[in-house]
């Protein structure tokens, strides 16, 4: 069977099927295991409700745990082993790591990207969200500005090797400073500031995502809270940042929150662009170093990524509580 | 909000201004590379992209296979270097040559006389090039062989092509590759959405012991790095029956995809106001119902957003194609051909890459920009709050 | 063959491969000078109708078009069908496939050190009895071959589990005879002559080398083959193997001292194009362009043979022997590599493919094509397509010492690891002595 018709086959099973699951369940639940009526009418209504989430979670509890805690665990249990697989070496995967020079280069380079990328991104994407709110012309703006989120990591390293290129013939920087009498150089060796530039790239990307989850939380902000301010008699900027950046705080930090974990994940920029050396290695990539050969190091580091997200999952646990009443 | 500010023009030329700014910014990386994606491989080296539609300076060797002649000791051999087989290619017979800025007998100083003056040649005797390519080449010894060589320094007409293209798309299986990678990402943009926003209508609006945890779950799911994932899961779907294949990688990216479109689902419902939800509930709405009827609708930029996400990110994704999907050639995906064969045997070529590169940007592009109107519509067709 | 790991950026599983040999011959059979004979005795002694043998390797895009050139011979002599299928990350696929339980029959790898890894894993199968003692008698210097493809099994017995097809010599200087001829340089036959000339050519006022380490996350190899090659310039190829399985440390002052010989080609700010600083940032595929511009950038590029495949259309190339020092007494030694095909999942047809490329018409049909080399001294080397491969092959049977590309050769963590950025690090001026000194830690810690 062509896996055209398959696909369509599967979009039409796997459509329907969620949603004959969904409302099939329900109506059990609410027809037959727990019915509506009689004596028992509303403890049954309670029963049901309690039950429900659970029916409405099942399907992606499923799907998360088979595809991502299963292996997630799995993967903690190997990062106990030695490279092979065969020896239990307790955390001296662990100790190894810390002691490794090229470990807390990437340590200390990946502070760094989760410091600088969220921030620029979700700054510049609310920049521009704001900026061409009115704009007539603003939706042609924003589609170009999303544009790089449309390619992928592989093209996005080629354009930026047009950028960086220490050929003047073929770098935009390089030929800028040969115009103005400097030598070329090569951005992606200068030390330190080369992961800037390798950000940059990022920045790039990720700033549209950003930009349109924000514009359509700006668009969402109620116009009698703005007009009231600029009644009163406040210029813009106030209006921006006394009346707007509050009631959209909320989204403001979710994005952030979701660049700040892309960063940890992303290894394929810094991966292509320099592979890793001059000091540009971030914990992603130096994962990849390890890959397949030592699984035990391998893991051991993404070990070390999630723990260090784990704040931000801390936060989001308190926010969530703090939103249920 | 502007009518009501007053029309406060310096501020709006500000604005649009510093937009102008940022796209530009913005745009300048990608058409570099457009603009390369036209060019053929040696006018990439000799010039820069944005001096791409103006003449380039190059140099040329040729060898001298005009009419040989003896006069007296001396022979002379005249022709014209744009006759020269060398040349033709760039130069065809017929089209208007530039004209020859200099020449030179030694590779070192291709141009080291000017057209139309003498210069010494190593064979003793002397050589010129005018302007319009014509030479007159003087020497003692007999001609050999071997033509000797001339230098020639002309301004080459700035090529476009679309040969790059041709290559990319024409080459073997392009074809196959884009229906693969469309079979690919529709079930999985299709798919992740549903279960997702049910799930997230659960963690926003319904109360259970644990939604915080797992909530928190979710959000640690997020940074789960998919390298860690595929080994173990390839195992199981081959102990499961479905090995690699489609079923396989629709169901991976489904997993994958999950944990941010749930959050992101989430957070866009949580905002959806309130009384809504209540008045619907003291009508005797169902949660299904109230999930139907009154929350999916409402949550659609959310869902158009997420479908625009999950799909560049599987239409441009190599890692999960590679690994769940058989490797035979006709099953690779579009990411897969160009990064496998393409840049595999062209990886020098930096026209052919830049050509990939676009080739396997279109179809995103497209889908973005459609999808975009159905995003404003849903922004402006109801007002949210 | 470190050429094909440029990408190097994705991880994948491969398993089988698309269906070719659809008795597509290239050399319609008994014209020729092939060895036909040896094509009938195989084709008598063989038959596999109905049989499919999958077959996964680096070879992508023309290399794969020729693989499956040979390969129709086979299906044509025995009735089964042949599915190859390249990669450009093979190294990274078979792994995943043998984990995953989903190997070819038969696998071409380009490294050894990666073949051995498995081999100690179980997951190939040992050639049939009789096929070491086959490659001792019928390829040149053949008890290297056998030694090479020669690893320790799960159980820690050895076996032979490789076997070679396609090699690749390293030991090579490219140039352009047009720019040899103008500038009136001649080929240098010591490596005295060669620093000569490389001074020659500072003092006529050009940049005598082209070096390039870039390679996105394989950035650096080709600094490997430089030192290697040094290495069996200065020292006996005892020391050369004992570097290789690391009975003598990374930091030996012998290696060191080959790793500064390197540098004194490539940290010399007036001997290569772009001075020192652009070394690690050229691409390795872009360097060797500068041979061929009027005026030339450059004069000369050390690399292995596949290098012509990225030279611009149309330019006029030859290569000299990387020549070794007359001062020293060791010959000629050239630097090699090739890929080996072993078994991943045993099969009559797997055997019988092995069994087919002991034959020389298996040789032939891709030497007389383009871009192969092999040790068989049973082909007829007349049928190479031109003089410079014949030349190259000449150099490769003819070589008083014949060693393998060492990073290949080393676990792959090292060799296709710590080695490639020990040599970015040094080439952008860290001391050598530390960076050999940081490779064999890092050695020590995989023991």
């Amino acid at each position: 069977m062509s896996p055209l018709v398959q696909g369509a086959i599967t979009i039409i099973i796997g459509v329907g099927g969620c949603i004959g699951y969904f409302y099939f369940a329900n109506m059990l639940l609410d027809k037959v295991i727990f019915p509506a009526r009689g004596n028992d009418a509303g403890r049954n209504i309670n029963r049901a409700n309690q039950v429900r989430p659970w029916l409405f979670l099942f399907p992606a509890i499923f799907a998360l745990g088979l595809y991502l805690v299963y292996p997630v665990v799995g993967s903690f249990l190997r990062s106990l082993y030695n490279r092979a697989g065969d020896e239990f070496i307790g955390f001296g995967n662990y100790a190894n790591l810390i002691a490794d020079e090229g470990f807390r280069t990437a340590f200390f380079n990946n502070f760094l990207w989760v410091l600088v990328v969220p921030a620029m991104a979700t700054f510049l994407g609310l920049l521009v969200a704001q900026l061409t709110d009115r704009l007539s012309w603003g939706n042609i703006a924003k589609s170009l500005i999303f544009m790089p989120m449309a390619i992928s990591f592989v093209g996005a390293s080629l354009i930026w090797k047009f950028v960086y290129a220490n050929d003047p013939d073929i770098g935009i920087i390089n030929a800028v400073r040969a115009s103005m009498g400097m030598e070329s150089l090569d951005p992606l060796q200068i030390p330190f500031w080369n992961n800037f530039f390798l950000m940059v790239i990022l920045i790039w990307i990720q700033t549209g995502f950003a930009m349109v989850i924000l514009s359509a939380a700006l668009r969402g902000i109620p116009e009698e809270t703005v007009e009231a301010a600029i009644i009163d008699g406040a210029n813009p900027f106030q209006v921006f940042f006394k009346i707007k950046v509050p009631q959209i705080m909320g989204t403001i930090v979710v994005v952030w929150t979701t660049i700040t974990i892309l960063v940890l994940k992303v290894f394929d920029i810094v991966y292509t662009m320099t592979g890793g050396n001059f000091g540009t290695d971030i914990l992603p990539s130096y994962m990849m170093s390890f890959m397949f050969r030592d699984d035990g190091r391998a893991t051991a580091v993404a070990f070390v990524i999630m723990l260090v997200v784990l704040p931000v999952m801390i936060w989001n646990i308190v926010q969530a509580r703090k939103e249920m009443r | 909000m502007d009518s009501i500010a007053g029309t406060k023009s310096s501020l709006t030329w500000a604005v649009n201004i510093s937009v102008v700014v940022l796209v530009v910014l913005w745009l300048i990386p990608t058409i570099g590379l457009l603009v390369s994606s036209f060019r053929d491989r040696d006018q990439i080296s000799a010039s820069a992209w944005w001096e791409a539609p103006l003449p380039v300076e190059q140099a040329y060797r040729l060898r001298a296979e005009g009419e040989v002649r003896q006069d007296g000791g001396l022979w002379i051999i005249e022709g014209n270097v744009f006759d020269a087989s060398e040349m033709v290619e760039t130069f065809p017979a017929g089209s208007e040559h530039p004209p020859v800025a200099a020449f030179g007998i030694t590779g070192r100083e291709p141009g080291a006389t000017a057209a139309g003056q003498e210069a010494e040649n190593r064979d003793g005797g002397t050589l010129v090039v005018n302007a319009d390519g014509s030479y007159v080449f003087t020497t003692n010894e007999e001609p050999g062989d071997r033509p000797p060589r001339i230098y020639v320094v002309a301004e080459t007409p700035p090529e476009f092509t679309t040969e790059n293209y041709n290559t990319v798309l024409g080459g073997d299986g392009m074809g196959q590759a884009f229906i693969n990678t469309l079979t690919v990402t529709i079930p999985a943009t299709v798919i992740p959405i549903l279960i997702a926003a049910f799930a997230a209508y659960a963690l926003a609006w319904m109360d259970f012991p644990g939604r915080g945890l797992l909530i928190a779950a979710v959000v640690g799911l997020l940074v789960v790095p998919l390298q860690l994932a595929l080994v173990p899961l390839l195992s199981l779907h081959q102990q499961v029956g479905i090995g690699q294949s489609f079923v396989g990688i629709w169901l991976a990216h489904t997993g994958f995809g999950l944990p941010l479109a749930i959050y992101l689902l989430r957070n866009y419902m949580v905002g959806l106001p309130r009384d809504i939800i209540e008045s619907a509930k003291v009508d005797g709405a169902t949660d299904f119902q109230i999930f139907t009827k009154i929350i999916l609708p409402l949550s659609f930029p959310a869902l158009a957003s997420f479908a625009i996400f999950q799909f560049l990110w599987t239409w441009n994704d190599l890692l999960v194609a590679k690994v769940f999907l058989p490797s035979s050639d006709e099953s690779w995906v579009m990411t897969v051909r160009i990064a496998d064969d393409l840049l595999g045997s062209r990886g020098g070529d930096w026209g052919i890459l830049a050509a990939a590169a676009f080739v396997s940007i279109a179809v995103p592009l497209i889908v973005f920009f459609s999808m975009q109107r159905y995003l404003v519509r849903g922004l402006l067709a109801g007002s949210v709050k | 063959m470190k050429h094909s790991l440029y990408t190097g950026a994705a991880i994948l599983a491969l398993t089988a491969g698309m269906a070719q040999a659809d008795g597509h011959m290239v050399f319609a059979l008994g014209e020729g000078d092939f060895n036909w004979e040896s094509y009938e005795a195989f084709a008598a002694a063989h038959d596999l109708s109905g049989q499919t043998l999958t077959m996964t390797g680096p070879w992508t895009g023309l290399d794969a078009e020729l693989v499956e050139s040979v390969a129709a011979y086979f299906a044509e002599a025995t009735g089964a069908t042949v599915q190859y299928s390249g990669s450009d990350s093979f190294e990274q696929d078979i792994v995943i496939a043998a984990q995953a339980n989903s190997a070819p029959n038969i696998a071409v790898f380009p490294q050894p050190g990666l073949a051995s890894d498995m081999a100690a894993r179980g997951f190939l199968t040992p050639l049939a009895d009789g096929t070491a003692d086959w490659v001792r008698d019928n390829y040149a210097a053949g008890q290297s071959w056998v030694d090479l493809g020669t690893y320790a099994g799960p159980d820690g017995a050895d076996a032979l589990y490789g076997f070679f097809y396609k090699v690749d010599v390293k030991s090579l200087v490219w140039y352009s005879p047009e720019a040899f001829d103008e500038a009136g340089y001649d080929i240098p036959e010591s490596m005295e002559e060669l620093r000569e000339l490389t001074d020659q050519i500072v003092a006529d006022g050009g940049t005598p080398w082209c070096i390039g380490l870039g390679s996105g996350a394989a950035t650096g190899w080709p600094a490997t083959d430089w030192v290697e090659d040094m290495l069996l310039r200065t020292q006996a190829p005892e020391v050369y193997d004992a570097w290789v399985s690391n009975e003598i440390p990374f930091d030996d002052e012998r290696i060191v001292a080959a790793i500064e010989e390197f540098g004194s080609f490539a940290r010399n700010d007036d001997y290569v194009v772009g001075g020192a600083a652009a070394v690690a940032s050229t691409d390795f595929r872009d360097s060797p362009g500068g041979l061929f511009s009027f005026p030339p950038e450059c004069y000369m590029h050390r690399q292995a043979s596949f290098i012509p495949t990225f030279f611009p259309e149309d330019s006029d190339s030859a290569f000299f022997y990387f020549p070794a020092y007359a001062g020293q007494d060791l010959g000629n030694p050239v630097l090699g590599a090739g890929t080996l095909m072993a078994i991943t999942n045993d099969s009559p047809a797997a055997q019988a493919w092995i069994e087919f490329v002991q034959t020389p018409i298996a040789h032939e049909v891709w030497m007389a094509q383009q871009g192969f080399l092999t040790p068989h001294n049973g082909v007829n080397t007349d049928l190479f397509p031109t003089d410079s491969q014949r030349a190259m092959n000449d150099i490769l049977l003819n070589a008083t010492t014949f060693r393998f590309d060492g990073s290949d050769l080393m676990p792959g963590e090292i060799g296709a690891g710590a080695f490639w950025t020990g040599m970015v690090d040094y080439t952008t001026g860290a001391d050598a002595a530390e960076v050999a000194a940081g490779i064999q830690e890092r050695w020590n810690s995989i023991q």
